[in-house]
């Protein structure tokens, strides 16, 4: 049975008309010639006349022939192969239509992105059945359905809800959408079930893992997968910014951002003279160019100044190319951290390097003009009248040894309203004092100094280590794997034993090897107190000289003063939730999306903390956070949501290694082309008239021109 | 580069038939100096008593010697030959394709044979026609005559079909013996009819010559592009592609100048075939170059 793909090309055929028409214009338009010998032509012309007549007239055929078979071609007649389509007919069938929704699906190199296609095509489907048909649309984000989509025979809803879905920003999880569809086929009443998979056949969505036991599913209970390729078949070529890494060092009057950018070609041919801007705050701050050989990827700095004392937002763009999705990256910089801390030396000796507060400073605020935005000031306990303690953000006590009543009074007060203060011990620690003096603050109450050491006679242990405490806290989760595990490689000589009954809310963040807790916190109203048990110099430890000794005093600090956001914050991919600590004293947060749209997000415990949990990232940008319509010193103004550039690789799958996943499935793989009809789509069309058309075409010009130049 | 005065684009820039006529016969004859027509000229036929007004000096003095009467002598004006051009009018020798029409260089032709003939005293005698006679002029020798001949010839037209047959059948009669027959045309007509004319013109020893005048596209048939060809005698038209037919018709107009030429040379007839683009006094000198040659070859005979 003979039908067309693009019937309204077959309007083409009208233009046979044309050498038709030339043909009677030529006629008309002969010249005319008085001629004395006429009666010589005319002797000639009988027996010429007839072949001459004959040769115009096959000049005409073939000509009106050639345009009346390019004219079908371009229809692209087909024939239909009966046998394997009719077998379904009249047989109600359910149909899950998975239409690929992931962001590689808005590849456009034509007038329409792949995801309008696939909507087409899927409609097209639609059309196709019959009232005993029912069917159902899901999409491939991965994203796991709270519940599980219903079959239904109504087209209307059904193409409404093809109407309705939207293209994503997510990547590509063809086993989960199979998963849903086979789900959904179990339950399915019709004796042949149907699974349409409408996808760019791009390598990363599929999971090699899950056909090992999925495509038993899909044997048992699905009777035929249709994947329509909607790439039509062709190598795609995209340029991507797959990562990129700022960073921010804060200078006396300004601060200097570096943003580290990769950029990646997925494209079988050098990419050339790519052009990479950094917009900060809307405004191009720097660019450059990249050169990238095929299939590979080239990463470069990029350096700007950024003012102090804001945030920042920007991101980093390429020109575009036929995937528009991951030409953008955004990032966030903030540069409006400073916290201000008081360390107060019990110990100052004159040579520093042995006061008490020597490598903490250090910690705090490495090298001169590469600062850390906490700024460090260090004085004496004889010197502490001199300042006012609500001047600093974290007040540190290390080893001191008494503390003026009536600034211990300023402490407290200064805890309760936001203020932290951390204490370190100290051989200058009088237990008894500290128990009674400083009782409001301190999370447990000090007992007595043990040592430890295999060398000293006085060792009753050996020394010892620190390690974590279930479940882990957010201080130390800054640490890395490497980090964690040499936690256990710093050596406790000498450590204050506490009371085992905690002075008010308090927690333990660092644990001795003998479980004995290392490094508390306790909350006070809106302030935090946090006790460590020993020497913060090399007096009692080697902990000032390990490397993770840096993160961890930083990270305590902006733990303590409710700053955990980092001056760079780390991005964020779509759909992958963005989590904050809730400050003390807050109950609901504003996120508003990069569309506008604000969602309201109230605390809840994770991993025993109480934190905001964000999960809406569903398209990249910049997201804001506010507390009542402001933003809040303790919380990240803004943060950053990319794509995930795994989407980007668009290598594409061969149909051979889907057909090796999908062993023993009814399997019919198809590439679908502009204004396919359903027929060929649901692969029941199998010969193709087009290309002996061209071909017959191409003869016909051939002999055309041997004829018209005899 | 100078243009050639004999050129007959040239030629037919002179507007003037006799002018035309002069300078070609002129030119041609520059190079000969006795014309092969040439004869006696004045022959005595009787004496006549004088009377008032007659001439002294035809006076017969010897006889007036002898008688003592004054005679007169009469003569007879005598030419070598009596001449008669034909010329064709018909539509087809009104064909033109780059240069001058077959008509003007026949015409040109006619004019500068009449002028050079008239020039040596011949009779000539003229005749246009096409299917029938157009105009007629019968012979004389004074020069004078040539305007008569230029009259008609500038107010012929090409038009009608040609049939030299019959023409040549209505003047057997007014044709004498040993006349000089010139006929200028295409012999686009039935040759076989005219051939078998001349034939009796020839019986009464006349002599006989054609111009064959064809155009270089009649010859060449140069072509390319599907042309209506009309005709220039009646209302045929005919589509043709040149390209197909080149061949055939080359063949087909050769075949016939050749039959018609050969037909010519068996029954004596001098025969020549004038592309109308060739230089008039190069057509001219080879003509008498050839009729010198000829005659000679009688004389010696």
């Amino acid at each position: 049975m003979l039908s067309f793909l693009n019937p309204i090309l077959l309007l083409g055929i009208l233009g046979a008309s044309i050498p038709i028409i030339i043909h009677l214009i030529n006629k008309k338009k002969a010249v005319s010639h008085k001629f004395a010998a006429i009666d010589f032509i005319l002797e000639t012309n009988k027996r010429i006349y007839v072949k001459f007549k004959l040769r115009q007239l096959i000049l005409l055929i073939l000509r009106t022939s050639l345009l009346v078979f390019l004219a079908i071609a371009l229809a692209r007649p087909l024939i239909k192969n009966l046998g394997s389509g009719t077998a379904e007919k009249n047989i109600p069938t359910s149909n899950v239509i998975i239409i690929d929704d992931s962001y590689s699906m808005q590849y456009a190199d034509r007038h329409e992105s792949f995801f309008i296609s696939a909507k087409t095509v899927a409609k097209r489907i639609v059309d196709t059945l019959t009232k005993d048909d029912d069917a159902v649309i899901i999409g491939c984000s991965g994203i796991a359905l709270q519940v599980l989509p219903e079959l239904d025979y109504d087209k209307k809803h059904i193409l409404n809800s093809i109407e309705l879905l939207q293209p994503g920003f997510v990547t590509t999880h063809i086993a989960t959408a199979l998963d849903t569809a086979v789900e959904v086929l179990t339950t399915a009443k019709s004796p042949v079930k149907r699974i349409f998979l409408l996808t760019d056949l791009t390598r990363n969505g599929w999971d090699p893992s899950w056909f090992k036991s999925g495509h038993e599913k899909l044997r048992r209970h699905v009777s035929k997968v249709h994947i329509i390729d909607i790439s039509e078949g062709k190598t795609l070529k995209n340029i991507a910014i797959t990562r990129v890494e700022p960073r921010l060092d804060i200078l006396e009057r300004n601060a200097e951002g570096q943003i580290k950018v990769t950029i990646s070609n997925f494209s079988p041919v050098r990419a050339k003279d790519v052009l990479v801007q950094v917009l900060l705050d809307g405004k191009r701050v720097t660019q450059g160019f990249f050169n990238i050989d095929a299939y590979a990827s080239e990463s470069k700095e990029f350096f700007f100044t950024v003012e102090k004392g804001k945030d920042h937002t920007g991101w980093v763009e390429i020109a575009g190319d036929n995937l528009s999705a991951d030409n953008k990256r955004y990032f966030t910089i903030n540069t409006s951290h400073k916290l201000d801390t008081l360390l107060i030396d019990g110990d100052p000796k004159t040579n520093i390097y042995e006061s008490e507060t020597f490598y903490l400073e250090k910690a705090l605020n490495p090298g001169r003009e590469h600062v850390s935005p906490i700024k460090p000031v260090i004085c004496s306990i004889q010197e502490v009248n001199n300042f006012a303690f609500a001047d600093f953000n974290i007040v540190f006590l290390c080893n001191v040894e008494t503390v003026p009543s009536e600034k211990i009074q300023e402490l407290e007060k200064f805890v309760k309203e936001g203020g932290s203060v951390i204490f370190s011990l100290g051989n200058k620690v009088d237990a008894v004092y500290y128990n009674n003096a400083l009782s409001a603050l301190l999370p447990h109450r000090l007992h007595t100094t043990r040592t430890f050491s295999s060398d000293s006679p006085l060792s009753e242990e050996q020394p010892l280590h620190l390690k974590t405490s279930e479940p882990i806290h957010p201080v130390v989760r800054i640490l890395s794997e490497t980090q964690m595990h040499t936690l256990s490689s710093v050596k406790f000589y000498r450590m204050f034993y506490i009371d085992p009954t905690p002075l008010g809310n308090c927690k333990t963040v660092l644990s001795f090897s003998d479980d004995t807790p290392a490094l508390i916190e306790r909350q006070i109203e809106r302030g935090k107190a946090v006790l460590f048990t020993s020497s913060i110099d090399r007096d009692w430890t080697d902990l000032p000289v390990k490397p993770f000794f840096l993160p961890l005093m930083q990270q305590l600090c902006r733990y303590v003063s409710g700053s955990m956001t980092e001056e760079v914050h780390k991005e964020i991919l779509v759909n992958h939730g963005w989590q904050f600590p809730c400050p003390y004293d807050m109950n609901t947060i504003e996120i508003t999306n990069p569309e506008g749209t604000q969602t309201i997000v109230q605390p809840r415990f994770i991993d025993n903390e109480r934190s905001f949990e964000y999960n809406e990232t569903t398209i990249p940008g910049i997201y804001a956070v506010t507390a009542g319509g402001k933003s809040h010193p303790q919380l990240p103004q803004k943060f950053p949501v990319n794509v995930n550039a795994t989407e980007s690789n668009l290598d594409k799958i061969d149909q051979k290694e889907i057909s090796a996943f999908m062993g023993g499935t009814n399997l019919t793989i198809t590439t679908s082309h502009t204004g396919e009809g359903p027929d060929v789509l649901l692969g029941e069309a199998k010969k193709t008239l087009w290309g002996s058309l061209l071909f017959l075409a191409l003869c016909i010009l051939l002999v055309e021109s041997f004829v018209s130049r005899k | 580069m100078a243009e050639n005065p004999f050129d007959p684009v040239t030629l037919s820039k002179i507007a003037n038939m006799e002018l035309r006529a002069r300078l070609v016969v002129d030119g041609a004859l520059s190079g000969i100096h006795k014309s092969p027509y040439k004869g006696s000229s004045i022959e005595f036929l009787e004496h006549k008593e004088y009377s008032p007004g007659n001439e002294i000096k035809h006076i017969d003095w010897k006889v007036l010697a002898k008688t003592d009467k004054y005679y007169v002598k009469q003569f007879e004006e005598e030419t070598n030959l009596k001449c008669f051009v034909f010329l064709d009018t018909s539509g087809s020798m009104g064909y033109k394709s780059t240069g001058v029409s077959k008509f003007e260089y026949a015409a040109t032709l006619a004019a500068s044979l009449s002028y050079l003939l008239l020039k040596q005293s011949d009779l000539v005698g003229f005749v246009s026609f096409s299917d029938r006679v157009l105009q007629y002029i019968p012979p004389r020798s004074r020069l004078t005559h040539l305007h008569a001949i230029l009259n008609v010839l500038a107010e012929s037209k090409t038009t009608g079909k040609s049939n030299a047959g019959v023409i040549l059948n209505e003047f057997i009669e007014k044709i004498g013996r040993r006349s000089l027959i010139i006929i200028i045309s295409d012999f686009f007509d039935d040759t076989k009819k005219i051939v078998r004319q001349l034939k009796y013109f020839q019986f009464k020893k006349n002599e006989i010559i054609l111009f064959q005048i064809l155009d270089p596209y009649e010859l060449t048939f140069p072509f390319e592009t599907i042309t209506f060809f009309e005709s220039m005698e009646d209302d045929r038209r005919i589509l043709a592609d040149p390209k197909s037919i080149k061949n055939r018709y080359l063949s087909e107009i050769n075949h016939f100048v050749e039959t018609f030429k050969q037909s010519c040379f068996e029954n004596q007839i001098d025969y020549w075939l004038i592309n109308s683009s060739t230089p008039l006094d190069q057509a001219l000198i080879k003509f008498l170059a050839r009729r010198e040659s000829s005659l000679r070859s009688i004389q010696k005979s």
